[in-house]
Formats: structure tokens, sequence, C-alpha cells
């Protein structure tokens, strides 16, 4: 049997046996390596938390933790605060949302698709940063009361208020709601309504009976992602509540800011205790309700713009144009407002100043001081550091979590967990464990701070790269690399040949997601950056922003320049964003 | 089978190439003795042994101890309703599943533990799976990546060589999206065959086309598979398909090898119920053996009289006798005989059964009748003569010759 002569040819010179072995299992050596590399970077760090909560100087207690829970202050300042502006924060991202879907869904306008694929910028953009434009908005000098003044009305502080949070989420969410709707509302299939129709249901009796059930799993599914998100919202509520309206975030950031690590620790565990339990809640809900995809016979659209005027349509129309109207105010009013502040001197008047502070602070500023270059560099060394650990991570993840094997769900739930734990805790783990050393076999071992923050910069990432590969996994044919192993190739090579050419629109965008999510990541590199030279973009913002409003517009434009880089690349190159 | 016997000359070349790199004289002296053993009665050295293969997925069996032997060339058909095991035989063959217990052997060597791209197959799928960012030209090229394309011609010859066999000449630049189903088809049959496999694996490929067209395609792939002689398992649910093209057939059931044998005997001759059911149409009785027709009288109990001359017996089926020949039963034994819808015959003046036409479907040449019998539907083919008339509820009145029947397990 000639192929077995090959085969035995191979195992007798023993480096041609090492790359052909090494060949065939290659996918299980970086299965191993990234379950290894998940493990040092997040399940080590999160447990280092966990453990923090309950020790204390080597003994067992749940003193920290039972303080917590019986004091009224955490319980109800802020754990119960956390709870309820992510509610308010859910019901108005579905405010915002779904008249956004009905206009995606059932309307065809001029840059409909355009539109369609930009509600994935909220999720690119810097969280820091749309606090800056919020705080630019709605700060005593901001847009709004500027624009109130000039009307003659008087000026409103929406500064460090709840509203100025719940709007700032919507900001985030409401497109995440939007889009998910969007797609259940497209899979709907029109026979099914004109069957129901055929029946005797008038429209409005159509939609309810047969539209709706299909679209309720699609906002209960928007609405969870919303609450999970905002309740471990983190720079938004930092920036526009400070310490008066704290979350269960804000206040682990304070405490690690104070050294008092136990009480961050307990915090943090109760918060992932809670987001966990709601993300495990969530992924049974998901799985039940897995739509099956896009309809072969869409509803039709309609135009924005109606063929002929009833009292109906003309009210339509009002509706339409004015939600636009909110549209811009909540999407692009803040952006904007960042943007003039940082070109708008004290006077009103325009002006370069805060560019030429942070030039100046770059050219003359102390070592203690936040200089923009090296924000810039460390920002882009660390999306480069993330990009080359998260990209194969994410994608053997993906290639993991589209086989079937038994235990799969666990694996999935394991590979996912970074998705619903907080940056802070991951964070916070680092710094307690790596960074400040680790004994192993009596050697310490320490970790530098940019090390430990490309790691949490990773473990954030490479769930998008997944998220964005392993749909177009799945839906490849198994047959394709059966196919191409019978004709010789091994696992490996189908890999490379075939699988990988296949879903490579979704590693660039999921690349692209990755670089995004290191520049603009916040939670963890303000944690690990504490007191390090090592700050990025948004951190040198954050702490901008502590002394005037001027020069952190202008960093945060200079942020969103380079986000703005990664989205195009995003944009160009992916184009499916339908299942994040 | 005569055409595979006498191959080619060229069908050396169509070896997998690697062949080519025998290691020593012993290890080719030893593979030829043990091809020279191992011969079916038919002569042909045996090229796919299939050794009490099963398979289980958690409680479920798909296969139990499936033992096969496919010979050097043959054109061999795994049929058989969905679930029965067929596909995971194939897949078996292969190497894409590993056996839960038993042996695939190649040429008399156990292929355990060998992958799929070591085992010199060539698969072709019910949904093509080109690789669709490759040209088709590409395509057929790509298991030459691995091997020299063999008969010492160059990479860019052999798939020119290969789409010119499958009637798609030039069609090297085209994208495998811009073909018709069949064209798709043929390419991938074209690839699974450029790098000159030793056994080629056909699951269902002709099952997503029309009937029309997998008629022509079905010729096409016989005509290749006897000019290059290679040996070819093919999977279909389809029994006139696997009666059309097959040198034998495996009929499969539920995990298990119901028969095997040439497509005539098994349609003339179904070991069992579910062959006789499966392929082609039957009627099927159950019924007891009352007497024999050589003479002496028997009744049931009576176990002095053993054997009855094979000329013929009483069958009586829910209180109708009928009379076959050539049955090896006793009287008293309970049997099953069928009795093909050709052979029930409306002028035939033996074992007449009335019934009455629940059921008519024009066809052609012919005419298809459901007759309700004792409760049970048979079903009766009457040539159609144009003038004759068959109306539902009407009775009518069949019969069929004693050596119609077939007796079965």
């Amino acid at each position: 049997m000639s192929t077995i002569d090959t085969l035995t040819d191979a195992t007798r010179t023993p480096i041609r046996w090492v790359t052909r072995t090494l060949e065939q299992r290659l996918l299980s050596f970086v299965a191993v390596l990234t379950a290894v590399v998940l493990f040092v970077l997040f399940y080590y760090p999160v447990a280092t938390v966990f453990v923090d909560a309950v020790v204390d100087d080597g003994a067992f207690t749940l003193e920290p933790l039972t303080e917590i829970l019986t004091s009224e202050f955490y319980l109800v300042d802020i754990i119960w605060f956390t709870a309820k502006q992510a509610f308010y924060s859910t019901l108005a991202s579905l405010a915002l949302g779904l008249p956004a879907a009905w206009l995606f869904a059932r309307f065809e306008f001029p840059g409909r698709e355009t539109l369609r694929s930009l509600t994935i910028l909220p999720f690119v953009m810097p969280s820091i940063m749309v606090a800056i434009g919020f705080v630019a908005t709605f700060g005593r000098n901001g847009t709004l009361n500027r624009a109130l003044t000039a009307v003659g009305l008087p000026p409103v502080e929406l500064l460090f208020t709840l509203e100025a949070i719940i709007i700032a989420h919507a900001f985030y969410n409401a497109p995440l709601v939007a889009r998910v709707v969007t797609a259940a509302w497209e899979s709907v299939d029109a026979r099914a309504v004109e069957t129901a129709r055929s029946l005797g249901a008038n429209p409005r009796r159509a939609f309810r009976d047969v539209v709706l059930p299909q679209l309720l799993p699609s906002v209960g599914i928007g609405a969870t992602l919303t609450f999970i998100f905002t309740f471990a919202s983190f720079p938004i509520v930092l920036a526009l509540g400070g310490f008066q309206l704290a979350t269960i975030e804000v206040f682990v950031f304070a405490k690690v800011r104070d050294l008092a690590y136990a009480e961050a620790a307990s915090l943090a565990v109760i918060e992932t205790v809670i987001s966990l339990t709601l993300t495990a809640a969530y992924l049974s809900y998901e799985g039940r309700q897995r739509a099956a995809g896009g309809a072969a016979n869409p509803l039709p659209r309609q135009s924005v713009v109606p063929t002929t005027w009833s009292p109906k349509s003309a009210l339509r129309t009002v509706g339409i144009a004015a939600y636009t109207v909110v549209v811009g105010l909540v999407f692009i009013v803040p952006i904007a407002s960042m943007i003039l502040a940082s070109v708008t001197g004290a006077d009103g008047g325009l002006t370069l100043e805060h560019y030429a502070f942070l030039a100046e602070r770059q050219a003359t500023g102390a070592t203690y001081q936040v200089k923009p270059l090296p924000a810039i560099w460390n920002s882009l060394l660390f999306a480069a550091g993330t990009l080359l650990v998260a990209v194969p991570m994410g994608v053997t993840m993906a290639i993991l979590t589209t086989r079937r094997y038994r235990g799969r769900t666990l694996i999935d739930a394991l590979a996912m967990a970074p998705f619903a734990v907080s940056g802070i805790v991951v964070g916070l783990g680092l710094l307690r464990g790596l960074v400040f050393g680790v004994d192993v076999f009596g050697t310490r071992i320490r970790v530098t701070g940019a090390l430990a923050i490309v790691a949490a910069h990773a473990v954030g990432a490479y769930p998008f790269v997944t998220r964005n590969v392993a749909p177009l996994f799945s839906r490849l044919d198994d047959r394709l690399v059966e196919s191409a192993r019978s004709l010789g190739a091994t696992r490996t090579r189908a890999l490379f040949d075939v699988e990988l050419p296949l879903v490579w629109t979704g590693v660039v965008a999921g690349a692209a997601f990755a670089v995004a999510i290191s520049i603009g990541e916040f939670d963890s590199t303000i944690i690990l950056a504490e007191g390090a030279g090592r700050y990025t973009m948004p951190v040198a913002v954050e702490r901008l922003l502590g002394r005037r409003l001027g020069p952190a517009t202008a960093m945060g434009c200079v942020l969103l320049l380079v986000t703005s880089v990664s989205f195009f690349v995003v944009d160009r190159f992916g184009g499916r964003w339908g299942e994040l | 089978m005569s055409g595979q016997r006498n191959r080619p000359e060229n069908s050396a070349s169509v070896k997998r190439p690697n062949g080519a790199k025998r290691p020593s004289e012993e290890a080719e002296s030893f593979t030829r003795r043990q091809k020279t053993e191992r011969r079916d009665p038919g002569g042909q050295p045996v090229k796919l042994e299939l050794d009490g293969v099963s398979k289980r997925y958690g409680t479920a069996t798909a296969l139990d101890s499936v033992s096969l032997t496919v010979d050097d060339g043959e054109f061999f058909t795994l049929v058989g309703p969905s679930g029965c095991g067929k596909t995971t035989t194939l897949r078996c063959i292969a190497g894409f599943e590993s056996p839960t217990a038993g042996t695939v052997r190649f040429d008399g060597e156990s292929m355990d533990g060998v992958p799929p791209e070591a085992r010199g197959v060539g698969v072709v799928f019910q949904n093509y799976a080109l690789f669709p960012h490759m040209s088709v030209g590409e395509n057929v090229a790509y298991g030459l990546r691995f091997v020299d394309p063999p008969g010492g011609v160059t990479r860019d010859e052999r798939v020119a060589e290969l789409l010119e066999l499958v009637d798609l000449a030039g069609f090297e630049d085209r994208d495998p999206d811009s073909l018709s189903g069949g064209q798709q088809q043929r390419v991938a049959l074209a690839r699974a065959l450029a790098p000159g496999p030793d056994i080629l694996l056909l699951d269902e490929p002709m099952s997503a086309l029309d009937a029309r067209l997998r008629e022509r395609l079905r010729q096409q792939v016989k005509r290749i598979q006897s000019e290059l002689g290679v040996t070819t398992v093919y999977v279909t649910h389809d029994q006139s398909e696997a009666l059309a093209v097959s040198d034998r057939v495996a009929v499969l059931n539920r995990g298990r090898v119901e028969q095997v044998g040439e497509p005539r005997d098994v349609y003339h001759r179904p070991h069992t119920e579910f062959v006789a059911e499966f392929v082609g149409e039957n009627n099927v009785f159950h019924g007891v053996v009352r007497r024999s027709l050589t003479g002496q009288r028997a009744s049931p109990g009576d176990v002095v009289e053993s054997r009855l001359d094979p000329e013929g017996v009483v069958v009586e089926v829910d209180g109708h006798s009928f009379t076959l020949e050539g049955v090896d039963k006793s009287v008293g034994e309970s049997l099953t005989f069928c009795v093909r819808p050709e052979n029930l015959r409306t002028g035939t003046e033996t074992n007449q059964i009335r019934g009455t036409i629940t059921g008519t479907e024009f066809q052609g040449a012919t005419t298809r009748l459901g007759l309700d019998w004792e409760k049970t539907e048979l079903t009766v083919v009457v040539a159609d003569d144009g003038d004759t008339t068959y109306e539902v509820g009407q009775e009518l009145v069949v019969g069929f010759d004693p050596d119609a029947a077939h007796v079965v397990e």
C-alpha cells in the first residue's frame, strides 16, 4: 500500500517524523497553548481576586464579604444603584434602539446599509472618549448649555446626574439593540404574514400574532446584553458620575487607588458573581432562541417618504423625522462637542491652544506628567501585542467552539467567560498576582506592567475575534476539509489551504476589533498603568480630564482619529456584523 | 466485471504515484503475496475489506459488525434507506470516522490509525464541496500539491487530462460558482481522481441533481470508472441507481448488511423481506405451509414429514391457499414470500386474488394499481393498452404463476 509506505518512510527519519507529527498535531498544540494562556492571563488573575477577597494574612475569612453584604451603604448606594442605573439604561437603549430596528428592517432609504454597518461603531469607540464627548455636551460650558443660553433659556446641570449616565449608556447599547432586532426582523418570512392575512388577520393583528413573537426573543437578547454591559460599566460612570454616583466598578477602582485591596477584591467578587450569573442566564436563553437566519422572503421595505399622503402617513413621517433628530443629538452631538471643545478657547473663540498645550507638554513636561506621544506609542504598541496574542487565540477558540465533541458546552462557557468578567477584575487580578510577583517553585516570577496590559487587552479582545470568526467557521461545510484531507492534506494543511482563506474576512475584522478594543481599553489599563509610565491614550485622556477639559478633548480627538482608522479597516475587510 | 478485468494500460498511471516509491523488493513481494492469497471466487484480488466494522455513537449503533470485501477495479454500491449506515461505512473507509470495533483493510493492510490524507482515497460528496476560493483548475490540482502527478506529466497537463476526461476541457480558470450542479459534480470527480487514488468513494454524488442529469452523469461516472479501472465504492439511497451501475451491491439496513450480490441476483433473489421490499417494489405475504404437492398429506404438527420435495407446496395466507414452487420448507412452518407487482397479472388462472382497486397511477407504458386484499395493500403493475380502464372501487382479479413467488427470510 503506497500511502502507508510514505508513512513508514516518514517515521524512519526523526526530523521528518517531528515535522509531520507537529503538522498533524498543530491544532491540538495551539489549543493547549490557548488554554494555558487563558489560564495564566485570565483564570489565574480572577482566582487571585477571589482569594484576595476571602484570605486575610493567610487565614480564611468571610469578613470583608459579609461586611459589604450587611452594609447599607454598599447594598443601597453601590450595588442597588448599579442595578438601577443598568435597568434605566436598558430601557433607554430599547427606546432608542427599537425604532432604529424598525427603520432598518422595514424602510428603504439612501445610506441604509451604511448606517446599519455604522451601528457597530460604538462598540469600537473608546468609552473614555465617549465620556469626554458627553462632558463636552452636558458640562457647565458644554454644547447644550451654550445652545440653551443662545436661545435665552437658563442653563441646566446634567453632569454628575443619573440622566447623563443613562444617555451615554444608550449611546453604546441602543445600536446593539437595533442590530440584534433588525436581524430578527429581517428573518421574518413575508409569507408567514401573508398567510395570517389570508386567514383573516388585519395588518395590526398579523404583526401581533406573527411578527412580534419572532421579534421578542431578539428584544430579550438585546435587553439582557445591555443590562450586563451597563451593570459593569466603568469609564462612563467614572467620568459622568464621579465618585458621588458610583457603580461597583467605580468603587472597586476607588478602593484599588486607596490600596484597600481586600475590600476591592470582595466588591469585585460580588460583581463578578452577579455578572456571571446574568451571562449564564443570557447564554442559556440565547441558546434556546437561536434564529434560523435570513428569510428567503423578507418583508418588503417601504420608502420613508410616503407615496400617498394621509394623516396616518404624515404622522409617521413626522415621527421618523423627530426620531432622526434624537439620534443626531445622542450620537453626533457628543462627538461633535468633543471636537468643538478641543478647538474652543475659554473665551468661546476658535483656538488651537489645547493642541499647543499637548505639544508643549510633550516638549517640556516633567516625567510624572502625561505626555501625548508616549501615550500614542504605548497604545499602538499594546495594540500590536494584543493582535499577536488575541488573533491566534480567538481563531483557535472559534475552531474549538464550532466542533462537536463531548464537554463542548463547558469549553464554550470557559472561553467566553472573559466577555462577562470586567476589565477591572482582570486588571486587579493581574496586578495582585503576576505584576506584584508570584512564587513558582521558589522562583519569584514577575511580569512587567506592559506585558500585563497586553495580557489584559488580549483577554478582553479575543472573544471579539472568536465572535467574528466562529460564525464563518460554522458555515463552512465539513466536507471541504474532508475533501482536502482525502486529497492528501493534513489537518493543519487543510486549515491553512481551505478554512482560513474562507474565513479570512472574519479574521481581519476580528483583528481590527482587537486593535480597536486594545486602543480604547480603559478598565484594566488604568489599574495596571497606575503610577507607571505605561499610560495609553484613554488613560491620558482621563488624567488630563482631571485638570482641564480642553487638553482632554484634544487628546480625545487624537484617540478618535486612531480609532477611526481601525474602524475603517473593520469596515473595509469585514462586512458581516449580524452575529455579534 | 469483465470490463475491469482487462484494465487499460494507462490505468497504472492512475495509481497513486507514491506507489512508485516502492520501499524494497521484499516489501513488494510481500504485497504481492498478500494479494495473491486474498482472492475472492471471482478471481480478482481483494482491494478493500471491512472486517466486523461497528460504529457506535454513545448508545446509538450506526454500524453493527459490517463485513464486506470489494475487489480490485470493482464498482461496488452500498444502498439502503437514510440512516442505514451506508454513509458511516464510507466515512470509515475514508478515515473520517474510526470504527468502534473491527478493521478496515486496504490490500490486506489495516487502516487503523491511518489518517485520511495517507489512505490514498478520492472522495466525491453529494454537495460537491468544491473549494469556493479556488478556480476549477486549482481545485483539480489541489491533491497534486501533495503528490507528483501520475504518469510523469506536469500538474497542468494532469489537470487538463482530468478535465477532458469529465468533458470540461478548458474550464481551468472558471469559478466553481459559475458552473451548473452537474458541472460542479464533474469537477469534484476530476479533483478526486487527479492524484490517482487507489479507491474512489462516492457519497450520494447525484442526489442534488435532477433526474435526467442524474442519469447522464451516472453513465459518465460508470464509463470513467471502467476506463480507469479504479476500485469504486458508491453510496446511494436510490436502489434503481444502484442496480443500474454496480458490479455488486450491498443492501444495508439499520447498520447491518442484509445482502451482498450482483444487481440481478439481489433483485430476483432477495434474501430478506427488507431487501425484497427495498429493491424494486414487492408484495409480501406471510403464510404457513399446509401441504406438499408431492402426494403426502401432512397436517400441522406432523413432524414425521421432514423436508418436502421442493417441487411444490400449498401455503395458506389469511385463509387463502396459494401454490408455490421451489420452496424448501416443512409442513407447518411459517414462511414469507413475495411477488413482484409485474408478476400479478390479470390473465393468470393460478393463485388468483380478488381485490378492490384503491388507487390508479398512469405511468405511460404501464399503470400502477393499488389493490385492497384482506386488509393489505398490494401493488399491481399492468401494461397500458390504451383501452382498458381501471377505476377506484372496481373489483379486480389477478393471479401469479407458482414460480413467480420468491421465499425470503
